[in-house]
């Protein structure tokens, strides 16, 4: 505080009159030494009177000064209240007003709001305006403190939001060529399909495509935005998990074991393929190159648990905490300066689609001796396989038995509302015509497509369990009629299968 | 020559590498082309892969490797790698085409038809 606030005239009242008083009482000892050795009766008497007079007149004085004395301790205990009030308030604003004020704000309040709530800029200084021992100065210090510390913490907030937002916009643009030239290269797989030699080297080119994706979807989640495309649609498990497989490097070293059938719905498989993926990543880099992870998903009460476990280095505990609680940071958000230390991207991103989509995610050590990572998916995000498209390419990702494609031949038409098992087979480049120059075939079908003619017996089976379904009992009955005999019995079959190969050929004629 | 954008909902999230698990053509030795028969020797197990289960299916009769393809909607080189392995298995059988007749060369034919003429 400055110097003005203390009142001078105190401090010069002292200084002046402290001589005075030391040569009145010097002046009254002198007077009274003097009458005493005086042998003339007036000198000694006026010697006494001035004595007398000057000692009336320290006592005047110490009188005088007693009062001052008292009234300068009462001033000094007011300024003593005044002080520790601002040191007070100047704690407080420390450790109650700037924490709170930083709080709200990262919560995304708007700084005007923080402030007049917490009495600053327009607050008109309602939360220190009724203290008498703060000076309008004192009070004006404090709003200003805290008003230039909320600009600064807004400004900051608004350079990393627009920051995230170039990170998220950047990563959308990386994500649509992704996903164009993921389109284009499914496309060319289909056409070199039939030569070896070219179709290794896109499916080479397809697996780098997906790995930049992936890297893509990585920043989009880091910016704080949805890792990628919207499925509107629930998809089957399986292809779920094979879709985290197909986004990591040592896909090959993944044993995908039982899968229990069901879908995951919609809105969450992106981000459960991209979770999974990151884990599967982890999993494989860490772990020597000739193990295998094993990939599993088990119904359990809560949802679906996905478990994924590999072979490398266990984790010690020390470590377990540090991924754990990296986890755990991700989840109540994300701060960019950390995530430059440590190159694990991977589990930052699996905590933070977690805590957004409500996965649980645990680490622990795994039988086999390395890190056993589960994915809990809770009971709301599951839904029936039944109810699934984005099957396995259209043909049924479920291992279990399922009606199997009962489009009419002559009509290999491209039903999207067909779902579980209509054929892709629009998009395959005409293969149909090429057996024409197979030695066995004669005729035609309706819609010129060539007819294979049985010349000898080929091998079938029997399924045990339908022993009356018999469509292989048509063998000898003429050219070209095990073909008919096996769309019949496909799509007339009793059982389980039935719902399924009803549904689709109603569909197909529908199309057709 | 391309189809109308389609949507997303047209792709699957797995790519056809991770079906034939990185390879392109069948391990096995034997030759598979578009017209090889293919039939199945048993319904498939529970713990199929998808796809080499719909094969199974679709192949309790005879059905060549194009038309396979078709049906499932993959590329020929998948269905081979998928059929190669099934074979490996001994799940399915497989019977080659019948070959092509062995026409003898055309210059050999030209050659005996001048002969002929110049007898």
């Amino acid at each position: 505080m400055e110097q003005k606030d203390i009142p001078p005239e105190s401090v010069h009242s002292e200084e002046g009159r402290g001589p005075v008083l030391a040569t009145l009482g010097a002046l009254a000892a002198a007077c009274l030494v003097g009458a005493l050795l005086s042998s003339s009766e007036p000198v000694g008497t006026g010697l006494i009177a001035a004595g007398a007079a000057c000692t009336a007149a320290v006592f005047v004085e110490a009188l005088r000064r007693g009062r001052a004395l008292a009234a300068e301790r009462a001033q000094v205990a007011a300024l003593r209240h005044a002080l520790s009030r601002q040191e007070a308030e100047a704690i407080r604003l420390s450790a109650v007003v700037l924490p709170e004020a930083i709080e709200r704000l990262r919560r995304g309040e708007l700084p005007e709001e923080v402030l007049t709530a917490l009495g600053g800029r327009r607050g008109h200084g309602n939360r220190w305006g009724n203290d008498a021992a703060l000076t309008p100065r004192f009070r004006a210090a404090l709003q200003a403190v805290l008003a230039h510390s909320v600009d600064a913490v807004d400004n900051e907030e608004s350079l990393r939001d627009s920051a995230q937002r170039a990170f998220v916009n950047v990563a959308r643009r990386v994500q649509a060529i992704v996903h164009q030239q993921a389109q284009e290269m499914r496309e060319m797989e289909d056409r070199h399909g039939t030569n070896p030699d070219v179709f290794g080297d896109l499916l080479r080119l397809d697996h780098g495509t997906a790995l930049i994706g992936r890297l893509a979807d990585s920043i989009s989640v880091l910016g704080g935005a949805r890792p990628g495309r919207q499925w509107s649609r629930a998809v089957t498990l399986y292809s779920v998990l094979r879709g985290a497989m197909s986004r990591i490097i040592d896909y090959q070293r993944v044993e995908l074991h039982s899968v229990s059938e069901v879908a995951v719905i919609g809105p969450v498989v992106e981000p459960l393929i991209h979770t999974l993926a990151e884990l599967l990543d982890n999993a494989t880099r860490y772990s020597p190159p000739h193990t295998r992870v094993h990939l599993t998903a088990v119904e359990v009460q809560s949802g679906i648990a996905v478990e994924i476990e590999d072979g490398g280095l266990s984790m010690s505990e020390e470590a377990r905490a540090r991924a754990e609680k990296m986890l755990a940071q991700a989840q109540s958000g994300i701060d960019l300066n950390d995530l430059g230390e440590t190159p694990r991207l991977g589990l930052a991103v699996v905590g933070r689609l977690a805590q957004a989509y409500g996965f649980q995610v645990s680490l622990r050590s795994s039988a086999y001796g390395g890190v056993r990572a589960v994915v809990i998916v809770p009971q709301h995000l599951i839904t029936t396989a039944s109810a699934a498209t984005g099957l396995a390419h259209g043909i049924g990702s479920s291992s279990g038995p399922r009606a199997v494609a009962a489009t009419p031949r002559e009509h290999p038409v491209h039903h999207p509302s067909a779902g579980v098992s209509a054929p892709r087979s629009a998009r395959v480049p005409a293969p149909g015509p090429a057996p024409v120059s197979g030695g066995p075939t004669a005729d035609r079908t309706a819609t010129g497509l060539p007819q294979r003619r049985r010349k000898d017996r080929v091998t079938t089976y029997d399924y045990d369990t339908r022993p009356a379904a018999g469509p292989q009992s048509a063998d000898d009955s003429g050219p070209g009629m095990w073909l008919e005999a096996f769309h019949s019995g496909l799509s007339g079959e009793p059982g389980q299968d039935a719902q399924g190969a009803e549904d689709a050929s109603g569909s197909a004629t529908k199309g057709a | 020559m391309k189809e109308p954008p389609s949507s997303w909902e047209d792709s699957s999230p797995e790519r056809l590498y991770v079906i034939t698990g990185g390879r392109s053509g069948p391990s096995t030795a034997v030759h598979l082309d578009l017209v090889t028969l293919v039939v199945a020797k048993g319904p498939p197990r529970p713990e199929t892969q998808p796809e080499q289960a719909a094969i199974l299916r679709m192949c309790r009769s005879p059905l060549s490797v194009a038309e396979i393809a078709a049906y499932v909607g993959l590329p020929v080189s998948v269905v081979t790698v998928l059929v190669g392995d099934l074979m490996a298995a001994e799940r399915v059988h497989v019977r080659p085409p019948v070959p092509a007749a062995q026409l003898p060369d055309l210059a050999l034919i030209e050659a005996v038809i001048d002969g002929l003429q110049k007898l």
